[in-house]
């Protein structure tokens, strides 16, 4: 198991919280989060919260509903400022680096009245993004996203799968250092989802840093993304796939003629060696199941529910 | 402000522009109202007052100026509607840009209800046409009058919870604060209870500064003006903290 995996972090050179200052001499990492706390009230939306995001890598931020990332988006994002911690992108405060990030909200942020193509301009508009530059930005986007049937049709009309394309279009037509997707594929279909996650990979590639939260897990498996794990208000493991499952039960399931018999267990092939071994009875199936995300997820967050 | 900034102002001007541009029925609704009311009362009040015209065209405007304060609140509450305020803040948009982009097209509409409703208290009701001097005097007030409605519109709109609530607030507040100033009675016709407290009405200081500015008073536009304006200090302040500070979570519509 990988708890605390995120240590690592902590050996940043930390900034006195609250007055970061550039180190010129460092090459900084696209984001860098150190011991963000955020509260409301009584609740501790985020406790201590530390992620590190490199360019070209996507983090997959998972967690049971009110694990803290959302807020903690909301917070690299600028919208909120965090009780105390670090929060800088490319070396500076979120305030300073509006430019350089691309946000996707969970929820469907979009002008109903105005256009597919009028709400690219304006936020490529805002963004600096200039005629000939500005056109060839939504065009790219449109094939990307399939968004070229609708360019010109309100977002008010447009299907739920339609304003999800829409919505990842807006935050990447400036083409940002720094994208933020928060449950970018929520209720889409699987042609949105997948021409999403095509996008997605194609801007981890050209260097842009990505943290994806999301409750589907296997869209992880297919971003080869690394995987960060958030429980009330923190990261507790942090690491591929492949490590996270490290150490993880999977199932073997054997059919007897007259019993069937189930074990959980990390070494699911010796088990099965022993479960057949001198026996004389007759199987009629075997069922090896290993590990996956969905596993990991459920033994890390979803058992923690209060 | 940069070249950079200047521009960002200017497409979120645009942008607000059009959403205004594309649900005018407010608008329209808020300017035919009155004239029809205009002419309505016209007769009335020349009938019962010295000046009556100059009632039945100031009433009803600043009446239905505060009912525009519904334009400016929707404005903003769609913004929180559509979750697409939190959205522009996260952009490279700057607060003062945001703002602007936000306030400006509504501004101008304001503006142009009162100058529409103006002249047409000149053209179709008979308001003589205000001498030259006054012209200049007109504009300040209706530019005042417009401010003052614009913040007290938004900071309406930042600390309602609903399109209801913001429903009755400018409603109730409009015929209120109308009332209460003299745009349906004039004042001296009011009982004296009724005349005492009409002073804390917004539109009591509306009419009196456009009635002053008609004649070409400055001296008489003075107060009237800096107390709108002192309104539209605390609520446009109130306003502006609220739309650069976001709603957060718990306040989503």
């Amino acid at each position: 198991m990988t708890q605390g995996r995120d240590a690592d972090v902590s050996t940043i050179k930390a900034q006195p919280v609250g007055s970061p200052t550039r180190d010129q001499d460092r090459e900084w990492t696209s984001l860098e989060a150190i011991e963000v706390t955020k509260r409301y009230g009584d609740v501790a939306a985020l406790a201590g919260f530390s992620l590190t995001v490199a360019r070209g890598e996507i983090v997959g931020l998972v967690g049971h509903n009110g694990a803290g990332k959302t807020t903690f988006v909301e917070v690299v994002s600028g919208l909120i400022r965090p009780d105390s911690g670090v929060v800088l992108i490319d070396g500076r405060p979120p305030a300073q680096a509006r430019g350089q990030i691309g946000i996707s909200p969970q929820h469907i942020a979009l002008y109903p009245p105005i256009t597919v193509r009028e709400h690219l301009r304006l936020f490529g508009g805002i963004a600096g993004l200039r005629r000939q530059a500005l056109r060839t930005e939504i065009d790219d986007l449109a094939t990307g996203l399939h968004l070229t049937g609708f360019l010109d049709r309100p977002a008010g009309v447009l299907s739920g799968g339609q304003q999800r394309r829409t919505q990842a279009a807006v935050a990447l037509i400036h083409r940002p250092s720094l994208l933020l997707l928060d449950e970018p594929t929520a209720g889409a279909d699987p042609e949105t989802r997948q021409a999403l996650l095509n996008v997605v990979k194609q801007r981890a590639g050209e260097g842009a840093a990505i943290i994806y939260t999301t409750h589907y897990l296997n869209e992880l498996t297919d971003l080869q993304a690394t995987i960060a794990v958030a429980r009330r208000g923190r990261i507790i493991a942090r690491g591929s796939s492949a490590e996270l499952l490290e150490g993880l039960p999977g199932e073997v399931r054997v059919a007897f003629a007259d019993e069937v018999v189930q074990v959980s267990t990390t070494d699911p092939t010796t088990a099965l060696v022993e479960l057949l071994k001198g026996t004389d009875r007759q199987v009629e199936s075997v069922e090896l199941r290993r590990p996956d995300l969905d596993d990991l997820y459920h033994s890390l967050a979803v058992t923690d529910v209060d | 402000m940069s070249t950079d900034a200047f521009r960002r102002t200017g497409l979120l001007v645009r942008h607000n522009a059009v959403l205004r541009l594309r649900d005018p029925a407010q608008l329209i609704s808020y300017i035919a109202l009155p004239m029809v009311l205009m002419l309505v009362l016209k007769p009335l009040y020349e009938e019962a007052l010295d000046g009556g015209t100059l009632q039945a065209v100031t009433g009803p405007l600043v009446m239905f100026s505060v009912f525009a304060l519904s334009i400016v609140g929707n404005s903003i509450l769609v913004e929180r509607e559509w979750r697409t305020w939190d959205r522009l803040r996260a952009s490279r948009a700057g607060r003062v840009e945001l703002l602007l982009g936000k306030t400006g097209p509504v501004l101008v509409l304001l503006l142009l209800q009162q100058a529409v409703l103006f002249t047409f208290g000149c053209l179709v009701v008979g308001l003589p046409l205000p001498r030259p001097s006054a012209v200049g005097y007109l504009a300040l007030a209706v530019g005042i009058w417009g401010l003052t409605l614009l913040a007290v519109g938004a900071a309406l709109a930042t600390v309602v919870r609903s399109r209801g609530e913001l429903s009755v607030a400018s409603d109730l507040g409009a015929i209120m604060v109308s009332a209460l100033g003299g745009a349906l009675v004039p004042v001296s016709l009011m009982p004296g209870w009724a005349q005492h407290i009409a002073p804390i009405s917004p539109g009591y200081w509306a009419m009196s500064m456009l009635r002053a500015a008609v004649d070409s008073d400055p001296a008489g536009m003075l107060r009237p003006a800096l107390v709108c304006l002192g309104i539209a200090l605390v609520a446009g302040g109130l306003a502006s903290w609220r739309l650069a500070r976001g709603w957060g979570r718990s306040r989503l519509m």
